[in-house]
């Protein structure tokens, strides 16, 4: 006992009740698997295989994010690939732990459906989930029940208008608006919101948008996302959340929405929904990976705009361009397409062909290679077509609506790199082998448009581009030529000649903008913005007739759809400062002719003019058809339109009618009051009466003027 | 149509207004100096020589006898339109807004805007016709002070009118309220806004029985005087300083503009300087008038309907005659109903039966 005691003597001081300082650190304990995923449907290999597929799965899965890792322990420890020790095989599946769990949530996301190889697409499952799933047996489950049908609203139910009306939707102040318009008379309004002002709010403070079909109305809350609004009485058909949203992008056949909210350091800045499920299909970030330049300084970054996504016509593709490439998602899963992106050296810009899956690019001069137009099939990555081109400043792609022509406006520079000159590349894509015309144009081309659904296009050009009078030059991309008359046929036949021609040049005008009417033949010469004149010019080019409007300080020049009438409109920005000027925003409405259709409708504050677009459901033959007929449709539109004007008139007078008698007898009232009051207003006159027309004595006075007098001698022979 | 241009006044014209019998047309500028006009030929019968600032108004008396002025120089001042001497100058605490003779030409009241220490104030002066001018006192007969508003913010009269038989002052403000006041107590009688912004003017038909309002909100709007019912309003894109009653026809003719501070930065085609010409009842308009290049502040139509006369900022004076083609132009609907209107109210009827089935 004696040495326990010395011992404990001996060793006074090393041992204490108060705790150690400072305490190790031990990691925390995880209680959860919250960080950790299964993989299944993995290829099931051979043992001897068993380090490949290890390296392989393993290399996909650190994509995500970082897999934990233990100390002491140089390769990951968060990653098992187990073997089936019987059947000397993986097992074909693999768990994974992440060092953090939005790491899993990601690889849930991201690796979902993933195409391993051919026959294999992953499934990832939380484990947590999974061994939730594994305590299910099979009697808890039930059939869910099928969610009740509801009807969608019929969002066609505006085109079949007994009138057959456009639509155009305006945001101005607090209030929106979708109105008829019937190309005749006043716009009527269809609703402005009715149902939203009695519970007390605004239908929209921010933008609309309408969709490519005009199915949809979006409504954009900036706080919180994007409300679609459709149907009969416009009434909610899906909310999709996108803070901060900014401008929204549909896709043409509308089954999908992009939300986009600018915003640089987010990295869900732009959002991809499905329309009908709602469900969120994808996010990016504003500029894709690599795309800005990190030795470029700050301010210079700030200025490059991120590319824009596209989407193909039939819905199949969006792309966005990155840097030398461009990357093809496909949907619905929003994958990119064979897993790689378009590679596309130095590429510059990309656009869709509004009709085919047909992608058309250019580069500039890139070390050796020369700057080119390139035309890429969808989703083979055949490239239809190359056009190489020298000395070249700067390219600028237009489709023509059918997708039938392609323009490319090319600035060139000479070899001083101090004069700069156009010219025109034009490629005719339905013809085998993609021709390629190029038209030499020596002035500077402001403007390039082709003519919808027709050959023609038409320029502006001037010597001096910063000049105010400015050329209009229109060109068809046939020309028609009689050829020499034959034997056994009298007359020359004409022939068309797939060859570009100019047709004519309009000059000396005063434009900075040229507009086709959706229809063809009808372009309106504009002369835009708040430094401009505002005059507007509609040419017919058939007809070559030219009338000549104005609209000061218009800054928009809006077609509907049908190509019968046009707004011009005077709008700011929302939250774009100060109006600067309070006066005039609005819109007026013009016949195609140029005929003022109502008076300028102003508003303290105008946003937005946006008509609603509907598709073109006739062929060109069913067109043609009907142009042939035309004076049995005029007879009958005539007639119902003449019985709805006499109708109007008529309701119209009844109106004034009514208001005339009642305005009458108030004044009877106030003539009896005051006829009451005579004899006191006589008093204070000192008895004159002012009624009594015989106070006033009418004088007649005649005066002789002599204008001219002279003296004549007669001499009488 | 084509005007006579009326030269005369050297800066932008406040009142233009013909007197009651409308051989006269008396109108007052910023130049100082009011004139009076043979409105047969627009030739100048004399000018009313004495005042130091701006003429803000001007009334003649029912028999064209006596003409007040009211002035910026803090002062009212009372002529002989016949000779065009002035009778008696009557000096107030600030400039001078407006000024109006009572029924009876006995009696006139001026409304002066606030000035350093004093408020804004309705004064009623006398003056009998048949009394000696020199005997007429300095100081007015009655005196309503117009207090700040309660927020501290200061209201300015802009117009003052005598309601039939002297029984009630009728003040326009420029925050869009008319007041009436008892011409005896001084006590406030009614107050309502047939506005929101400026008044900036008030006009009476001959009778005293309708007034329209010509207001900065880009609208005149129509009242009868007896109830101050709101009739009819009249919409235009710009603010609106005068709007006259035709007693001819049932017109409405209306002038302003793009206010002349802000027109120097815009093109003159857009300052929308036209007389309008709207109907009384249907508040439609229906034509317009070109030919001032500054904001028209102040219209007078002729008693007898066959002129009219607009007096702008760019100083000139447009005295119109009325074409033919204007004065024989009837109401857009008949009188008797139209061939098939019948029918087509009974159509309606039978279209409204159907909805309430």
């Amino acid at each position: 006992m004696a040495s326990i005691e010395e011992e404990s003597a001996s060793l006074d001081g090393y041992f204490s009740d108060t705790p150690l300082e400072p305490r190790p650190s031990y990691p925390p304990l995880l209680s959860t698997f919250e960080r950790s995923i299964i993989l299944t449907n993995l290829p099931k290999v051979p043992s001897s295989k068993h380090e490949k597929l290890s390296k392989v799965v393993l290399k996909l899965v650190s994509r995500i994010g970082n897999i934990a890792t233990y100390e002491d322990e140089d390769s990951p420890t968060g990653f098992y690939l187990p073997i089936d020790e019987a059947n000397d095989a993986t097992v074909g599946c693999a768990f994974v732990e992440y060092e953090t769990e939005t790491d899993a949530k990601k690889a849930l996301e991201v690796l979902q459906d993933y195409k391993f190889d051919k026959n294999h697409v992953l499934k990832v499952t939380l484990y947590e989930r999974a061994s939730s799933l594994a305590n299910v047996t099979e009697e808890e489950f039930t059939m869910p029940e099928p969610e009740p049908y509801k009807e969608r609203a019929n969002t066609m139910a505006w085109l079949e208008d007994s009138c057959q009306r456009d639509q155009f939707a305006i945001r101005h102040g607090n209030d929106t608006g979708v109105y008829w318009c019937d190309g005749k008379g006043d716009p009527v309004l269809d609703y402005g919101g009715e149902r939203e002002k009695k519970a007390g709010i605004n239908w929209c403070d921010y933008y609309i948008q309408w969709s490519p079909k005009g199915s949809y109305f979006a409504t954009l809350v900036p706080n919180k996302g994007v409300i679609l609004w459709g149907g009969k009485d416009f009434e909610k058909l899906g909310r999709f959340p996108a803070p901060g949203v900014d401008f929204v992008t549909f896709s043409p056949q509308e089954n999908y929405i992009l939300t986009n909210n600018n915003n640089r350091n987010d990295p869900q800045a732009i959002k991809v929904f499905s329309i009908r499920t709602g469900k969120l299909l994808r996010a990016f970030p504003l500029y894709p990976k690599d795309f800005l330049d990190d030795k470029l300084p700050e301010a210079e970054r700030q200025n490059i705009p991120p590319p824009a996504f596209q989407w193909s016509h039939d819905d199949k593709y969006l792309a966005r361009m990155g840097k030398d490439l461009i990357s093809i998602f496909e949907t619905p899963k929003m994958s990119l397409l064979d897993k790689r992106s378009l590679a596309c050296d130095g590429i510059n810009e990309f656009q869709f062909s509004p009709k085919a899956n047909i992608i058309a690019y250019w580069a500039p001069e890139h070390k050796n290679s020369p700057a080119h137009v390139d035309l890429i099939e969808l989703p083979s990555r055949k490239s239809l077509r190359q056009k190489n081109l020298f000395n070249v400043t700067k390219c600028s792609m237009v489709w023509q609506e059918d997708g039938e022509y392609l323009g490319v406006k090319v600035t060139r520079h000479t070899k001083s790199k101090k004069t700069l000159y156009n010219n025109l590349e034009l490629f005719r894509v339905n013809e085998p082998g993609i021709p390629v015309e190029m038209l030499d144009i020596k002035d500077a081309v402001m403007a390039f448009q082709w003519e919808p659904t027709g050959s023609r296009f038409a320029i502006l050009h001037a010597e001096n581009p910063t000049s105010t009078k400015v050329n209009v030059s229109f060109y068809d991309m046939f020309r028609t030529s009689s050829e020499p008359a034959k034997k056994g046929k009298k007359k020359a036949e004409n022939a068309i000649v797939a060859e570009v021609n100019k047709v004519e040049t309009l000059e000396g005008k005063q434009c900075n903008c040229i507009f086709w009417s959706p229809a063809g033949r009808t372009i309106i010469l504009a002369s835009l913005g708040d430094s401009a004149s505002g005059t507007l010019e509609f040419y017919d080019v058939e007809n070559k007739t030219l009338t000549i409007k104005e609209h000061y300080r218009a800054n928009q020049v809006l077609w509907d759809p049908s190509g019968r009438t046009v707004a011009t409109t005077v709008s700011q920005p929302i939250g774009g400062g100060h109006f600067k000027f309070a006066m005039d925003n609005g819109y007026i409405l013009w016949t195609f002719q140029g005929k003022q259709l109502s008076q300028p409708r102003s508003f303290e504050t105008f946003y937005q003019f946006q008509w609603r677009p509907r598709e073109k459901l006739s062929s060109k033959e069913e067109i043609a058809e009907i142009s042939k007929n035309i004076k049995k449709y005029e007879k009958q539109f005539n007639a119902f339109d003449e019985a709805k004007k006499r109708k109007l008139r008529l309701e119209e007078t009844r109106e004034k009618r009514k208001s005339r008698a009642a305005f009458r007898s108030t004044l009877a009232r106030l003539k009896e009051w005051r006829a009451r009051q005579k004899q006191e207003r006589k008093a204070l006159l000192n008895g004159y009466d002012s009624e009594d027309e015989s106070n006033y004595v009418i004088h007649e006075v005649v005066m002789e003027t002599v204008l001219s007098s002279k003296e004549e001698l007669i001499t009488t022979a | 149509m084509r005007p006579i241009l009326l030269k005369g006044h050297e800066r932008s014209i406040t009142v233009v207004k013909f007197n009651y019998d409308g051989d006269l047309l008396f109108t007052a500028s910023k130049d100082h100096v009011p004139s009076m006009w043979r409105s047969e030929d627009g030739e100048r019968i004399g000018t009313f020589n004495g005042h130091k600032g701006t003429i803000w108004d001007l009334d003649v008396c029912r028999f064209s006898r006596r003409l007040v002025t009211a002035s910026a120089d803090a002062s009212a001042k009372l002529w002989d339109c016949e000779t065009g001497e002035c009778l008696k100058t009557f000096v107030h605490h600030g400039p001078v807004r407006g000024a109006a003779w009572a029924d009876g030409s006995n009696m006139f009241a001026t409304i002066s805007d606030p000035f350093v220490e004093h408020n804004a104030q309705i004064s009623v002066y006398d003056v009998p016709e048949n009394d000696d001018p020199s005997t007429y006192p300095d100081t007015p007969r009655l005196e309503i002070e117009l207090p700040k508003n309660a927020n501290g913010k200061r209201v300015n009269a802009t117009n003052i009118v005598w309601l039939n038989l002297n029984e009630a002052l009728f003040v326009t403000f420029d925050n869009g309220a008319i007041r009436l006041y008892d011409p005896q107590t001084g006590e406030e009688l009614d107050e309502f806004y047939p506005h929101e912004k400026k008044i900036n003017r008030v006009s009476f038909n001959l009778d005293k029985t309708l007034f329209i309002t010509s207001s900065a909100d880009f609208t005149a709007k129509l009242y009868d005087v007896v109830d101050l019912n709101h009739l009819k309003t009249y919409k235009t894109d710009r603010p609106v300083n005068d709007a006259v009653i035709s007693e001819t026809k049932d017109h409405i003719l209306l002038g302003g503009g793009q206010e002349a501070m802000s027109v120097t930065t815009t093109s003159g085609k857009v300052g929308k300087f036209e007389t309008r010409f709207f109907h009384l009842v249907y508040e439609e308009e229906f034509g317009t008038v070109k030919g001032h290049f500054g904001p028209i502040n102040a219209l007078a139509i002729n008693p007898n309907g066959r002129c009219y006369a607009s007096g702008a900022e760019d100083g000139y004076i447009r005295l119109h005659y009325f074409d033919k083609s204007y004065l024989d132009m009837k109401d857009p609907v008949p009188e008797e109903l139209e061939e098939g209107e019948e029918d087509f109210e009974e159509e309606k009827q039978i279209v409204s039966d159907d909805e309430s089935d």
